[in-house]
């Protein structure tokens, strides 16, 4: 009995054991491998589409250029999309002075854009509508696709004229002898010459520029810099896997990139929003990871890197293979370090009704958030393409969406991370996060581009910042260059004080006409003729005066160093371009500095770095070798002087510009230091005084 | 021997020593300042700053403090000036500076416990208490508060106004405290006035002559 209770009572202890282990296993939690996070981001795919032509016709079957507004245009409001700024580039505001007037810019501009105003690196002026002399003339629109239309992405500029009239579809005698829409001033001749627009076609807008990652843009450029504007678009396609290029320069599509129904293979065209390397093919070099920086790439200097040295790329600079960065072991952070983090263009410079992405209001009303934004499907049918952005110097191009972007504060809480500072507030409303957060370009950029005196190319004279050497030259020394500082209006209205790159022009101003003169005209001014090769023949005089022992004008010769140089020169503007009053001039543009970012370590802390007598604040930069002297400056579209002359050469000087800023530490007002030191010193001479008097005299003391 | 007569009170000198510790660290901390990157008071401009707000603040309690004192210990009229001390008091003490010192002639206004300032040294603190002071003190709280109170920063100029008056205010701080150190040691002795701010006693007028 004994022992069948004890073996009972083993059999249950046995089974509760056992119950208690199932139990424990099955509540325990469950070590079965976990599926493996895809780290790839999600990409949502675009339908299959067809390529159509113009027509509506498959281009597989036409093997006509790709119409993007039959293919694009069949889901999205390709003349909504179009519309906008990257198409039109100003071309919507033209004939309109009053609004010139209004943003302080020169009537002689065609319009407030790119297309159409001023600047002093191309120096070239679109000619205005209803001119009747062709010594009115520089440039035509077709003149201007074929310099800019490379990086300008199709569409209104190029598909339209002035009056909304297809291009190749208006008869000849609708057109007026020097309609800038229909006219070039031809490079070889100099003349004014009729351009053939059905021999060029015009470009509808390349979607696919910026929504193929693929892009290819100096295939695009080759098309549109030789005129055949009709083929760009399906040239932006070319290593695609889409579109090849034959030996005899001809496009044709790939079959096996198109599905049996004829739509493209979706991972072929894989269009999708812009990437970094789509934008970067026209504003800057960017980059998520790039050792090897190569800011000129098919052909032309890319924009921003030109203007500011703009390097937005995520490798560290002591990374970097080439080009030559002097110091690099010691800059051990990234080019910049939203690009580090992974940041591309459009988290901040977005589409502006994208409901997907933060919708800025109107600051000065109460909503600074629209929860119930633009319903998915109708911003798919007409996305705003006058992107998000800024406002910063020089306020020459686009008028609309000003301060729209994703800007600093709305992803940095400046108050807190800015602890250490006292004066916090101050401090933040009155500089630009980029003061110090752009403590110095580690690249080269844009210093001086003089049209005023042609070098034997025909060309300006161009010199840069920041390096020793050429830029090209993969041995050169890239120094870097420390900012200047301008300032400038921010979303608030308040000024605040904000870096920039200068880039100094010298030209020659055509007083009566009110204009800058054009190229062409001082050409006809420096030049007798040309050789067989291309290159211009200086004048004798020219050369006599310019010209160094072997009789050839180099750069360094190049520059109006003498009164005499510019009184010549002057002459024969007079006698050969026919100007009466040509006037020299400087002008001086700040480009601002809003990327090439750096983070809270290697950004500006010390104070004494703004706050004393050698303050960064009014660095005096070197605009130029030479600058000649006794001759008006703008800045800013104005006559203010803000150039100071210095044993070596034209210096930035910009107090001025910040006499509205107070710096402790730099400003000084004279009448009170004088009164200031009077009184101390008048002390110190009277104790001085009295008391030796006291002692001498052996008086009371 | 005639005992010592009591001229200043502990309160008084305690009052006026961290006054003139307060000042003297603005005025140093404020030239750190105004000559950036030159000299550092507190290891750098940052401290400088943080140190000048605070003993900018300090000053004024001090000085809300002295009101209350001089006041309810009923010792504010050595400090306010009859119309003679405009007139015949403060022209006296001036030639008696200019001159009279030179000569070994007796003080024209010897002080005592009731009668601590001479005309000068009342019209001089008129100046400095009634209007240096409180100069100094709004300048410098407009400056401090130029965040906190934008409308009124911005009504009186801001920085490009506040900042230069504020400096012209330190230089004659400055020069104040230099003549001021040197005339106690016009007293009995090159350093009897020196000694009675300290001790708070001074050699009996009787004694003087």
């Amino acid at each position: 009995m004994k022992v069948f209770r004890l073996t009972g009572l083993l059999a249950v202890l046995t089974l509760s054991l056992l119950a208690a282990g199932l139990l424990f296993f099955a509540q325990a939690p469950t070590t079965a491998p976990v599926a493996k996070q895809d780290t790839k981001p999600l990409k949502i795919s675009h339908p299959t589409i067809p390529l159509l032509d113009a027509k509506g016709v498959n281009v597989i079957k036409s093997n006509a250029p790709i119409s993007t507004r039959k293919t694009c245009g069949r889901c999205h409001d390709y003349d909504f999309i179009t519309d906008s700024f990257h198409f039109q580039q100003g071309r919507a505001e033209r004939g309109n002075p009053e609004l010139l007037k209004a943003h302080g810019i020169s009537p002689f501009n065609v319009t407030p854009g790119m297309y159409g105003k001023y600047s002093v690196i191309p120096n070239r002026q679109l000619a205005h509508l209803g001119i009747k002399s062709p010594d009115d003339f520089d440039m035509g629109t077709a003149d201007w696709l074929l310099h800019c239309g490379v990086c300008h992405t199709g569409g209104g500029i190029s598909e339209f004229d002035s009056e909304n009239r297809k291009y190749g579809t208006v008869p000849e005698k609708d057109i007026d002898p020097l309609d800038r829409d229909y006219h070039v001033r031809d490079a070889k001749t100099g003349k004014v010459v009729a351009w053939d627009w059905k021999k060029s076609g015009y470009t509808e807008g390349d979607c696919f520029l910026c929504h193929v990652p693929k892009a290819n843009r100096g295939a695009r450029r080759e098309r549109v810099a030789t005129g055949d504007f009709r083929w760009a678009n399906n040239a932006t396609l070319v290593g695609s896997g889409i579109v090849k290029e034959l030996e005899d320069g001809s496009l044709y599509y790939v079959k096996s990139a198109f599905n049996k129904d004829g739509t493209v293979k979706p991972d072929v065209l894989d269009l999708s929003d812009p990437t970094l390397g789509n934008c970067a093919q026209c504003h800057g070099f960017s980059a998520h990871y790039e050792t090897n920086i190569q800011p000129i790439q098919n052909k032309d200097i890319l924009r921003g890197t030109e203007k500011v040295g703009w390097i937005y790329d995520g490798a560290k600079i002591s990374d970097t293979v080439h080009p030559n960065i002097v110091d690099k072991d010691k800059m051990d952070y990234p080019w910049d370090v939203h690009a580090s983090k992974g940041l591309i263009c459009i988290d901040c410079h977005f589409a502006p009704n994208n409901p997907g992405r933060k919708q800025q209001m109107d600051l000065k009303k109460n909503l600074r958030y629209k929860p119930k934004g633009e319903d998915i499907a109708a911003y798919l049918r007409r996305p705003d393409h006058n992107f998000a952005r800024g406002s910063i110097p020089p306020e020459t191009v686009n008028m609309t969406r000003h301060f729209t972007m994703r800007g600093c504060e709305d992803c940095h809480v400046a108050d807190k991370i800015h602890k250490f500072l006292p004066y916090r507030r101050q401090h933040l409303k009155k500089l630009a996060c980029q003061t110090c957060h752009i403590p110095k370009v580690n690249f080269w950029a844009y210093r001086s581009v003089d049209w005023g005196f042609l070098m034997n190319t025909g060309t300006s004279r161009i010199t840069f910042r920041g390096i020793d050497g050429d830029i090209v030259d993969p041995d050169s020394k890239i120094f870097g260059y420390y900012p200047t500082y301008i300032p400038t209006k921010n979303e608030h209205g308040d000024t605040e004080i904000r870096p920039t790159n200068l880039i100094t022009g010298i030209d020659w101003f055509d007083k009566d006409k009110g204009r800058p003169v054009f190229t062409w005209q001082v050409q006809q001014a420096l030049f007798e003729g040309r050789e067989s090769d291309g290159t211009w023949i200086y004048r004798p005089e020219v050369v006599k005066l310019f010209g160094d022992e072997d009789g050839f004008i180099d750069i360094p010769q190049a520059v109006y160093d003498k009164p005499e140089k510019v009184a010549l020169v002057k002459s024969l503007l007079q006698k050969y371009a026919g100007i009466k009053n040509p006037e020299l001039r400087i002008t001086v543009v700040p480009w601002a500095m809003s990327h090439s970012i750096v983070g809270g370590k290697q950004a500006i802390k010390e104070c004494t770095v703004c706050h004393s007598s050698n303050s960064i604040l009014h660095r005096p930069i070197k605009l130029n070798d030479v600058a000649p002297k006794n001759v008006p400056v703008y800045y800013g579209g104005k006559r203010i002087n803000v150039v100071s002359y210095a044993s070596d050469g034209p210096r930035f000087n910009n107090k001025a510009l910040l006499s509205g800023f107070y710096i402790i530490g730099n400003s000084r007002v004279f009448w009170i230091e004088l009164l200031g030191w009077l009184f101390v010193l008048g002390s110190l001479i009277f104790v001085l005084v009295h008391g030796a008097l006291r002692l001498i005299v052996g008086g009371k003391s | 021997m005639t005992p010592l007569e009591p001229m200043y009170s502990l309160h008084e000198r305690i009052w006026h020593w961290l006054q003139a510790l307060a000042m003297i660290l603005l005025i140093l901390t404020g030239f750190s300042m105004h000559y950036a990157g030159r000299f550092t008071i507190f290891g750098g401009m940052k401290g400088d700053v943080l140190w000048h707000s605070w003993i900018g603040f300090f000053l004024i309690l001090n000085a809300l403090l002295g009101i209350f004192y001089h006041f309810t210990a009923d010792k504010y009229h050595h400090y306010i000036p009859r119309m003679d001390d405009f007139t015949t008091g403060a022209i006296k003490q001036i030639k008696f500076y200019l001159f009279g010192i030179f000569k070994g002639e007796k003080h024209p206004m010897e002080t005592d416990p009731r009668k601590k300032l001479n005309s000068l040294q009342k019209l001089t603190y008129l100046g400095l208490l009634g209007v240096l002071i409180p100069f100094q003190i709004v300048t410098g709280v407009m400056m401090w508060g130029a965040t906190r109170w934008p409308e009124a920063f911005a009504k009186v100029g801001g920085m490009k106004v506040l900042a230069p008056a504020h400096t012209l205010g330190a230089y004659l701080f400055l020069a104040f405290i230099i003549v001021h150190v040197y005339l106690t040691t016009t007293g009995n002795t090159p350093f009897a006035l020196l000694r009675a701010m300290i001790t708070g006693y001074q050699t009996p007028k009787s004694e003087r002559e």
